[in-house]
C-alpha cells in the first residue's frame, strides 16, 4: 500500500490498560502505549518479558484479559484475528508457520483470496509474484513451502504478511538466527517497508536491527513497560542496561560469578587415561551427508573431536549447523558418510543409545518437558543409576545452578528462558556425559544471562568435559573454544584454533560480506 | 496419512492429468453409462447403484478429510438423516423430487446445527466428536417411537424402477464430481487447504476458518444426505441399525483410504475395489469385513497415498524427463 | 420411582462409573502418551471379557482373582501389535495410526464373531447377582467389588506414572518424543509398553463389566464412546480426574436411565459428552501440561 500516511488526527494504534493473565501469571500487566502514524517502534526486553504475548494480543491470536486496543480510532479489542487482518493488521510469527502443503505462491494467494474473493486470478498472481520478487523468493514460487529451509521460511512469513497490504505490520523477532550479512539485508528491507506502511512494530533481540530501523523504543520487563523513548536514549539508559543488556556490551566474559571447578567433579565422566596416547578420537565424522526430503543440508562434513576439547561450530544460517547437531545426537539419519564414536561406527544408531554412550544434548530451543517438574526433568536424564548416585548428581547440579533447587517442584517450563537454559544444561550433566553438544544456547536470551551461562560452560571445560558448541554468537564462541570450525553450504569451510580463525579474513567474509 | 503424505498430490503444480480433461472424460462416461443402462441387466444395475452411492459418499468424505483435514467418523449421521427425511416426507405425500431435496437440506441443516460445537474441536477431538454424534443419533432413533423406534419406517408410495434409481444415483454422482472439481481446483481449494495446514496462521492473514470449514462440511453433508435418501428409497424401508450404523463410516473410510486420501480418483478406484471384494465374499459377511480391515491396515502401512496415489506417482515418474 | 430405588440406582451408577474409569484409563494412556486414538479400545475391552469367560470355563479360575492375570495376558497379546502395526507408521501423522486401529477393531470384532458367535454372554458368578445391603440401600455386590478393585488398580497406575522412572519416561515421551530420545529414553519401547499397559487396563475393566453385565462381539462400540466421554471429561494427564469423570458419567447414565427409560442411558452419556466437548474440549479437569 503506497498511500502516504494520512494526516488524520490520533495515533494509528493506541493501547491502554492491556493485560493478559494465565491463571496466576501476568504475562502482560497494564501495558499502555501508542503508535503515531508513520512511526517505527521497537520493543525489546529480556526473555519471558511478554513480548511475543504482546504481538499475539495485538494481532488477535490471543484474547486480552483486560484493557483496550484501538486501531485507527476503532476498538478492536474483541475482534478475532481474521477481522483484524482485514482491517489492516498483519503479523509474522517468530517461528515461521507457512502453509506447508501449499506452494510458496499459494501461501500468498490465500491471503489475497481471503480479502478479495472476487479478484481476477491473473491479478492475484501478479500481485503475489511482485511481493515474492521483493522478498527474494521469486525463484521458489512453485515449490511447496515444506521444501524451504528456515531462512527462506522467514522471508515467506514476511511476504505472506505483506500480501495482505497491511497498514500496520507487527514483526516478531525476524532477526533471530540470522548472521550479520543477512541482518543487513533484513534491515534494508525493513527500512524500505517503513516508508510504505502506516505503522511498524518490531520486536527484537538483535540490537542492530533496533538501532537502525526504529526511531522509538519501548522496553518491556515482566509484562510491564519499563522504559520508552528515543532509541539511542533508551539504549544508553543505566536502568535498561542493568536489567537487559547486562555488562557484556563488549562481549567479554566478565562480571558473572564463575562456579568453582571443584563442584563439578562428579558430573564429568573421566576421560581416557593420559597414558593411552593413540586413543581413538571421541567423535569423528567422515564424509557426512544429510538433509530433509528434497533439501540437502550437509554435503560432506569431516570433523574430529578429541576428549577434553572445546570445539565451536560457527556458520551462517542455513549452513547446516543444527542439522549437524541433529546427526550427532542420532535424531537425524545421515544419507551417506560415517559417524564414529570412540573409533566405532555408530552411523544410524538410535538417539537413546547414543545418549547412553555418554553424549548429552542441550537442544536448540531447550526442549524442557513441560509436564515434568524441574527435578523430574533432571532425574529423567540420569537414566539407570542407583538412588544415591542420582542424588549425588542432583546435589552437584543444584550447586552449579542454585535457582533450580529453589524451583525444583515447579513445572519445567514455568521459568524464564535463561533459567530454562540452565535447566537444559543441568539436565545434560545429569547423565554424567563425556561430551555435551550445545546447540544455539544463546538464541533469544538477554546478554546478561548469556554471561552467566558461558561462565558455567567455562567451568565445565575446566573440569574436563568435552564441549561441542554450535553458535550464532561468534564472539562468545571464540572466547571459549580451543578449536573452531566454520560451516558454509553444508561443508566445513574454515578450521583452526580460535586465535587463527579470529584473524582469518575468510571468517569476516563469510559473515559480513556476501557469502559465495 | 495426514497432510504429510498427500503433499505431493494436493498442492503441486498441475502435472497430473489436467482437471478439465478429466471432467470432460467423466461427463462423456456418465452420458454413455446413462444410455447403456437401458440394456443392462438387474445385477449390473444393482452393482452400479451401490458403487455410485458409495462413490458419492467417498467424494464427500474426501472433501472433508483429505482436502479439509477434518477426519469425520460421523458419515452415518447424515446418511441416516437423509434416508429418514426422504421416507418421512414421501409418506406424507411429498413428491419424490421435493422429498429428495428435503433430505439433502435436512442433512445440511444438521451440519449447520452441530458445526458451532464440532468445529471448536481440533484434530483428533473432532474425529471422536463426529463418532459420538453418529452414535448418539442412532441411539436416539432406536428409542424414539414417533420415528419408528427400532423397527423404523416403511415407504408407502412406490419407489422408482431399478433403472430409474440407477439414473438418479448416476446423476447424484455427476453432481458430486462437479462439486469436487470446483472445490479442489478453485481459490476455495487454496483457502481450505490453508485452513487445514494451519488454522491460526490462516486466520492471521484474513481467512475466516469457521466459514471455510463450514462450507465444506455443509456441502459434504448435503451430498451424504442425498445419497442416504437414495438408499432409503431403494430399500423401501429405514431402520436405525442399517441407516445410522457404523458400516457406512467403515465402508467410506475403507474406500478413501484404499483409493487414496486427497486424490481425485480415490473414490472411483477405492469403491471399485471394495465393492468387488464385497461381491466376492458376499456369502461371508464377517470374513468380508475382517479382510477389509486387514487391507485397510496394509494400505496404510505400505501405500499411504492409496492406489490412486500410486497412479499419480507413476504418472509423475513417467513425466520426470519433461520437468524443469 | 421411589426415592430409595432412585438412590440405589444412583449409587449403582457411581460404582459402575469406577469400573468404566478403569476401562477408560487405557484409552487415556494411549491418547496421552502416544497421541493415539485407539479405536480398537472397545474390542480390547470385550476381548478381556471373553478372556475372563474362557479362563473360568477352562480352568475354573475366578475372574476377579485372576484379574491381574487377564490384564497381563491382554498386554502380552497386544504388545507385538504395536511393533508390527504402529511403530512403522511414525512419519505419517496422527491419522494413520488411528485408522490402523480402526482396521484392527474391524478385524477383532469380526474375528470374535467368527470364533465365539454373536451370542450375548455374561460371566456367571454367584456374586454377580447378590445384592449388598447397607442399611436401607441395596446395590449389586459385584458393583461394589468392581468399584473397589478399580480404584485400587487406578491408584496403582497413578503411582506407576508419577513415582517411577517408567512413568517419568512415559510423560517425557508424551510431551516431546525427540527430546526424550536425545536424553536416553527408548521412546519406541515406552510407547509399546504404554500401549500394552492401556490394553491391560481395558481388558481388566472388560472382565469386570462382563461379570456385572452381558457382552457380545459388537458391544465394543458403546464402551469406546463412554471411554472417550470419560477421557474428554477428565482431561489427559490426570489419573484421578479420569476416575472422577468416570464416576460422573456413571451417575449421569443412571440418572438418564431413571428419568427417561433404560434405552436412554447411553444416550444421556453421549449427549453430555458432546456438550462437554463443545464447551471445553481439553476436559473439565485438565491437568498440567495437558
Amino acid at each position: 500500500m503506497s498511500a502516504a500516511p494520512r494526516e488524520a488526527a490520533g495515533p494509528l494504534l493506541s493501547v491502554s490498560g492491556l493485560s493478559k493473565h494465565y491463571g496466576g501469571v501476568r504475562a502482560i500487566d497494564e501495558l499502555a502505549f501508542s503508535l503515531p502514524r508513520g512511526a517505527v517502534l521497537g520493543i525489546i526486553g529480556p526473555n519471558g518479558a511478554g513480548k511475543s504475548t504482546l504481538i499475539g494480543l495485538l494481532g488477535g491470536a490471543l484474547r486480552a484479559s483486560a484493557g483496550t486496543i484501538q486501531f485507527d480510532g476503532a476498538d478492536v479489542t474483541r475482534e478475532p484475528a481474521a477481522e483484524r487482518a482485514r482491517l489492516g493488521i498483519g503479523r509474522t510469527y517468530q517461528i515461521p508457520r507457512p502453509f506447508l502443503e501449499l506452494s510458496v505462491r499459494e501461501n500468498l494467494l490465500a491471503g489475497q483470496y481471503a480479502l478479495q474473493p472476487l479478484i481476477a486470478r491473473r491479478q492475484a498472481i501478479a500481485a503475489s509474484d511482485a511481493i515474492l520478487e521483493r522478498c527474494g523468493l521469486a525463484d521458489v514460487a512453485d515449490l511447496p513451502a515444506r521444501a524451504l529451509p528456515l531462512l527462506r521460511r522467514k522471508r515467506l512469513e514476511l511476504a505472506r504478511a505483506l500480501a495482505l497490504r497491511p497498514r500496520l505490520l507487527l514483526l516478531d523477532e525476524v532477526g533471530a538466527g540470522l548472521v550479520d550479512s543477512e541482518v543487513g539485508e533484513l534491515i534494508t528491507l525493513i527500512q524500505a517497508l517503513a516508508g510504505e506502511l502506516e505503522g511498524l512494530i518490531i520486536i527484537e533481540h538483535v540490537l542492530r536491527v533496533v538501532r537502525e530501523c526504529c526511531a522509538q523504543l519501548m522496553v518491556v520487563n515482566f509484562g510491564r513497560k519499563l522504559a520508552e523513548g528515543a532509541t539511542h536514549e533508551v539504549l544508553a539508559s543505566e536502568q535498561v542496561a542493568a536489567v537487559y543488556l547486562g555488562t557484556a556490551h563488549a562481549g567479554a566474559v566478565t562480571g558473572a560469578a564463575a562456579p568453582a571447578a571443584g563442584t563439578l567433579g562428579g558430573l564429568v565422566a573421566a576421560g581416557p587415561e593420559p597414558a593411552v596416547a593413540n586413543a581413538a578420537p571421541l567423535l569423528e565424522l567422515r564424509g557426512l551427508h544429510a538433509g530433509y526430503g528434497l533439501a540437502r543440508v550437509l554435503n560432506g562434513v569431516n570433523l574430529t573431536v578429541h576428549a577434553g576439547q572445546a570445539v565451536a561450530i560457527l556458520g551462517t544460517n542455513g549452513a547446516g549447523k543444527s542439522t549437524l547437531a541433529g546427526v550427532i545426537s542420532g535424531l537425524i539419519r545421515p544419507s551417506a558418510g560415517e559417524l564414529r564414536i570412540d573409533g566405532v561406527d555408530r552411523t544410524g544408531t538410535a538417539p537413546h543409545l547414543i545418549a547412553r554412550l555418554g553424549f548429552a544434548q542441550c537442544m536448540e530451543g531447550r526442549r524442557i518437558f513441560a509436564p515434568l517438574s524441574v527435578e523430574e526433568n533432571l532425574l529423567l536424564a540420569a537414566g539407570r543409576v542407583g538412588r544415591s548416585e542420582r542424588q549425588q548428581r542432583l546435589d552437584q547440579v543444584y550447586q552449579l545452578f542454585p535457582v533450580l533447587r529453589e524451583r525444583r517442584t515447579q513445572g519445567g517450563t514455568s521459568m524464564s528462558g535463561g533459567q530454562q537454559q540452565m535447566l537444559a544444561i543441568a539436565r545434560a550433566l545429569m547423565s554424567r556425559p563425556r561430551l555435551i553438544v550445545f546447540d544455539e544456547i544463546s538464541l533469544g536470551l538477554a546478554p546478561l544471562v548469556m554471561d552467566q551461562l558461558y561462565a558455567a560452560l567455562a567451568a565445565l571445560r575446566a573440569a574436563g568435559l568435552t564441549l561441542l558448541i554450535v553458535e550464532q554468537d561468534v564472539q562468545r564462541a571464540l572466547d571459549l573454544a580451543d578449536e573452531v570450525h566454520v560451516m558454509e553450504h553444508g561443508r566445513i569451510a574454515l578450521s583452526g584454533t580460535a586465535a587463527q580463525v579470529r584473524e582469518n579474513p575468510v571468517l569476516r567474509h563469510l559473515y559480513i560480506g556476501t557469502a559465495d | 496419512m495426514g497432510p504429510a503424505s498427500i503433499s505431493a498430490a494436493a498442492s503441486a503444480p498441475p502435472r497430473a492429468p489436467p482437471g478439465f480433461a478429466l471432467s470432460l472424460a467423466l461427463l462423456i462416461a456418465f452420458a454413455a453409462l446413462a444410455l447403456l443402462s437401458g440394456w443392462a441387466g438387474d445385477y449390473v444395475l444393482e452393482l452400479g447403484f451401490r458403487l455410485l452411492v458409495l462413490m458419492t459418499l467417498a467424494e464427500a468424505w474426501n472433501l472433508l478429510a483429505g482436502y479439509g483435514g477434518l477426519v469425520s467418523l460421523g458419515t452415518a449421521s447424515f446418511v441416516g438423516l437423509g434416508a429418514y427425511a426422504l421416507v418421512g416426507a414421501m409418506n406424507r405425500g411429498v413428491p419424490l423430487a421435493l422429498a429428495w431435496a428435503a433430505a439433502g437440506i435436512a442433512a445440511a441443516l444438521l451440519a449447520l446445527l452441530v458445526s458451532r460445537a464440532v468445529f471448536r474441536l481440533r484434530g483428533l477431538y473432532f474425529t471422536v466428536g463426529t463418532l459420538a454424534l453418529a452414535e448418539a443419533l442412532r441411539l436416539f432413533m432406536v428409542n424414539y417411537q414417533p420415528f419408528g423406534g427400532a423397527i423404523g419406517l416403511f415407504l408407502s408410495p412406490d419407489a422408482p424402477s431399478l433403472r430409474g434409481l440407477f439414473l438418479l444415483a448416476l446423476g447424484l454422482f455427476a453432481v458430486a464430481t462437479l462439486l469436487m472439481q470446483l472445490a479442489t481446483d478453485s481459490r476455495y481449494s487454496i483457502l481450505l487447504r490453508a485452513v487445514r495446514d494451519d488454522e491460526d496462521a490462516a486466520a492471521q492473514i484474513g481467512v475466516r476458518p469457521f466459514r471455510i470449514k463450514l462450507l465444506a462440511f455443509v456441502v459434504a453433508s448435503l451430498l451424504m444426505g442425498l445419497a442416504g435418501a437414495l438408499q432409503g428409497l431403494k430399500l423401501g424401508a429405514v431402520e436405525p441399525y442399517g441407516m445410522f450404523g457404523l458400516q457406512w463410516t467403515v465402508n467410506v473410510l475403507a474406500i478413501v483410504v484404499i483409493g487414496g486420501q486427497g486424490q481425485r480418483l480415490a473414490a472411483l478406484i477405492g469403491a471399485l475395489f471394495v465393492v468387488s471384494l464385497g461381491e466376492v465374499l458376499a456369502a461371508y459377511p464377517a470374513l468380508h469385513l475382517a479382510i477389509t480391515g486387514v487391507i485397510l491396515i496394509l494400505v496404510i502401512r505400505f501405500a499411504p497415498q492409496g492406489l490412486a496415489g500410486w497412479v499419480v506417482l507413476l504418472w509423475r515418474r513417467l513425466h520426470h524427463g519433461s520437468q524443469r | 420411582m421411589d426415592l430409595l430405588g432412585l438412590a440405589d440406582n444412583l449409587i449403582s451408577g457411581v460404582l459402575l462409573g469406577g469400573i468404566l474409569a478403569l476401562a477408560a484409563l487405557g484409552l487415556s494412556i494411549a491418547l496421552g502418551v502416544m497421541r493415539l486414538v485407539n479405536l480398537a479400545h472397545g474390542e480390547i475391552l470385550v476381548g478381556g471379557a471373553y478372556l475372563g469367560f474362557y479362563l473360568l470355563s477352562i480352568t475354573g479360575l475366578d475372574p476377579l482373582l485372576a484379574l491381574p492375570l487377564i490384564g497381563l495376558l491382554m498386554a502380552l497379546l497386544v504388545y507385538p501389535l504395536h511393533r508390527l502395526l504402529l511403530a512403522p507408521l511414525g512419519a505419517q501423522g496422527p491419522e494413520a495410526p488411528m485408522m490402523t486401529m480402526f482396521g484392527v477393531s474391524i478385524i477383532l470384532q469380526n474375528a470374535m464373531l467368527l470364533l465365539f458367535s454373536a451370542d450375548t454372554r455374561s460371566i456367571d458368578r454367584p456374586y454377580a447377582a447378590t445384592p449388598l445391603q447397607i442399611g436401607a440401600l441395596s446395590v449389586p455386590l459385584i458393583y461394589a467389588l468392581g468399584f473397589a478393585i478399580s480404584v485400587v488398580l487406578i491408584i496403582a497406575v497413578h503411582l506407576l506414572i508419577t513415582r517411577t522412572r517408567f512413568g517419568r519416561e512415559m510423560r517425557a515421551s508424551a510431551a516431546d518424543p525427540r527430546a526424550a530420545a536425545a536424553h536416553g529414553v527408548n521412546v519406541r519401547g515406552i510407547h509399546a509398553l504404554s500401549f500394552a499397559l492401556g490394553a491391560g487396563c481395558a481388558a481388566m475393566g472388560g472382565t469386570l463389566i462382563g461379570i456385572a453385565f452381558s457382552f457380545s462381539p459388537s458391544s465394543g462400540a458403546s464402551y469406546l464412546l463412554s471411554g472417550f466421554a470419560i477421557v474428554v471429561l477428565g482431561g489427559l494427564g490426570n489419573i484421578f480426574a479420569t476416575l472422577v469423570a468416570g464416576v460422573a458419567l456413571g451417575l449421569l447414565q443412571s440418572l438418564g436411565g431413571a428419568l427417561f427409560g433404560d434405552g436412554y442411558r447411553e444416550l444421556v452419556g453421549l449427549l453430555l459428552f458432546l456438550l462437554v466437548l463443545a464447551v471445553r474440549p481439553q476436559g473439565l479437569l485438565a491437568g498440567r501440561g495437558a
